[in-house]
């Protein structure tokens, strides 16, 4: 079957891979070892900047890429489709979990010190959370479905569904709340805290979280697509031959 | 369009009917909600509790018993074999219009009574009816949406597993649980009222129409085959 090879560029995604570990290196070691100024409360845990915060670009980038194959899945029903948007769940859920770990541990032991607080209902943590249980119900509902074709389409309107939703997570109700995140009341600015030189690895950071996003989405779409070639040549063994 | 409507009209009285005669779904929704009700009565006894307990206690109510006694809306037409019927002589459009508008139905009479053995049970105080009034319907309305393209989804799926609606509905309602019940709390308190709710019921009003315009957009792929 060519179907593979027509989806995945291998030379592309060696390239890119091996890319990322480079730059990723890179953005570890800036991260770490360039210069900070200090500031109060925050100290040397403004470094977290440059891990937590590409944590949820990526979620919002999975997140994206997970919806837009649902909705191309129900347009053309094309089964490569529906897999690309459960591996990007997948992978988003992973980069969720990391982003609430890692926003949880840094206010604890900041802006929450002294006052053993671990969950202080931030609007951003509990979008996180949110979106990691709209996962979760999605992997739920896919196994409560045996037929692909109908799983998928199920699967696919739930998604979308869910992603609609979302704005108001994201947009409305942190205008309505307060915040630890940048902007909101009694919290440095995002541009109090972005000293020119913590730009300088926090947007590569981005980049590069966002590109370790791609390669292990791409990994496990190929993973997948491998998986289904096994089950389809089982299958046609299984068939008795006439 | 007048095919449409009457297509929506046939599908609300033929259910509003059929539940009149059983009053399975009703029953279930009331008893539910007085039930979880009592308990939470009871367990709080005559602790006072702050407006923002209250108004958390009551949407939690009201979503869990949306959740336990509005999941039956498509899974009964699978059991009766009226399923294709349906799908032959209707447009999509029309039976999820239909549908929720019998949830709706349902969730207002279910406001009715639990609001009023709620303020009773918890002695609760409602400074501004009118806006406590509007906050439940702009909350039904949006809790309608969700559950009747949720209800449709696993009918189609699973044929109505269990516990499927709640996992599926409650991460999706969190922005209406927020806004509603903020908009309840102001309606308890003296000290605020509409001036103090205008967002939230703004809140409330989008996200309404944001989910019936997904629903309405999305019901064709489940709907037909």
């Amino acid at each position: 079957m060519a179907e593979t090879a027509d989806i995945v560029n291998l030379r592309r995604y060696r390239l890119i891979r091996n890319a990322v570990f480079v730059w990723l290196t890179l953005v570890v070691l800036g991260a770490f070892l360039l210069r900070i100024p200090r500031i109060h409360i925050l100290e040397h845990t403004a470094r977290n900047l440059y891990f937590h915060v590409p944590m949820w670009f990526t979620l919002m980038a999975a997140a994206l890429v997970s919806a837009y194959h649902s909705l191309r899945y129900l347009q053309s029903g094309d089964p490569v489709r529906d897999l690309r948007a459960r591996e990007a769940a997948r992978v988003g859920i992973v980069f969720g979990l990391l982003g609430l770990a890692t926003g949880i541990v840094w206010s604890r032991f900041t802006w929450y010190l002294g006052t053993s607080l671990w969950w202080n209902f931030d609007p951003k943590q509990s979008f996180v959370l949110i979106q990691l249980l709209i996962y979760g119900a999605y992997f739920v509902l896919r196994s409560a479905v045996e037929d692909p074709e109908k799983r998928g389409r199920v699967a696919a309107v739930y998604n979308l569904f869910a992603f609609v939703t979302m704005p108001f997570l994201l947009y409305v109700l942190p205008r309505q709340m307060e915040s630890l995140h940048p902007g909101a009341e009694g919290n440095p600015a995002f541009s109090d805290i972005t000293h020119p030189i913590m730009r300088l690895v926090f947007y590569p950071a981005v980049i590069g979280f966002i590109g370790l996003f791609w390669v292990l989405y791409t990994q496990r779409v190929r993973l997948a697509l491998l998986e289904r070639r096994l089950e389809m040549r089982k299958a046609t063994m299984l068939e008795p031959e006439s | 369009m007048k095919a449409w409507l009457r297509g929506f009209w046939a599908v609300f009285e033929k259910d509003i009917k059929l539940e009149l005669r059983a009053r399975y779904a009703i029953n279930m929704l009331l008893l539910f909600a007085l039930g979880a009700l009592v308990v939470m009565a009871f367990a709080v006894g005559s602790t006072p509790l702050s407006a923002r307990v209250q108004a958390a206690l009551l949407w939690t109510v009201l979503l869990f018993a949306a959740a336990v006694g509005l999941g039956r809306a498509f899974i009964s037409e699978e059991e009766r074999g009226t399923m294709l019927l349906l799908q032959l002589n209707l447009r999509p459009g029309a039976v999820y219009a239909g549908k929720l508008l019998v949830n709706f139905a349902l969730l207002l009479a279910l406001n009715l009574v639990a609001v009023g053995a709620f303020a009773v049970l918890l002695r609760v105080q409602v400074a501004w009816p009118g806006l406590l009034a509007l906050t439940l319907v702009l909350g039904s309305i949006g809790l309608a949406g969700a559950t009747t393209l949720l209800s449709a989804l696993i009918a189609r799926a699973a044929g109505g597993r269990g516990a499927l609606l709640p996992v599926l509905l409650f991460p999706v309602l969190v922005p209406l649980l927020l806004s509603a019940v903020e908009a309840t709390r102001s309606a308890l308190l003296v000290a605020e009222g509409w001036a103090a709710a205008t967002d939230e019921l703004l809140t409330l009003v989008g996200f309404g129409g944001a989910v019936i315009t997904a629903a309405v957009l999305l019901f064709d792929y489940i709907w037909l085959d």
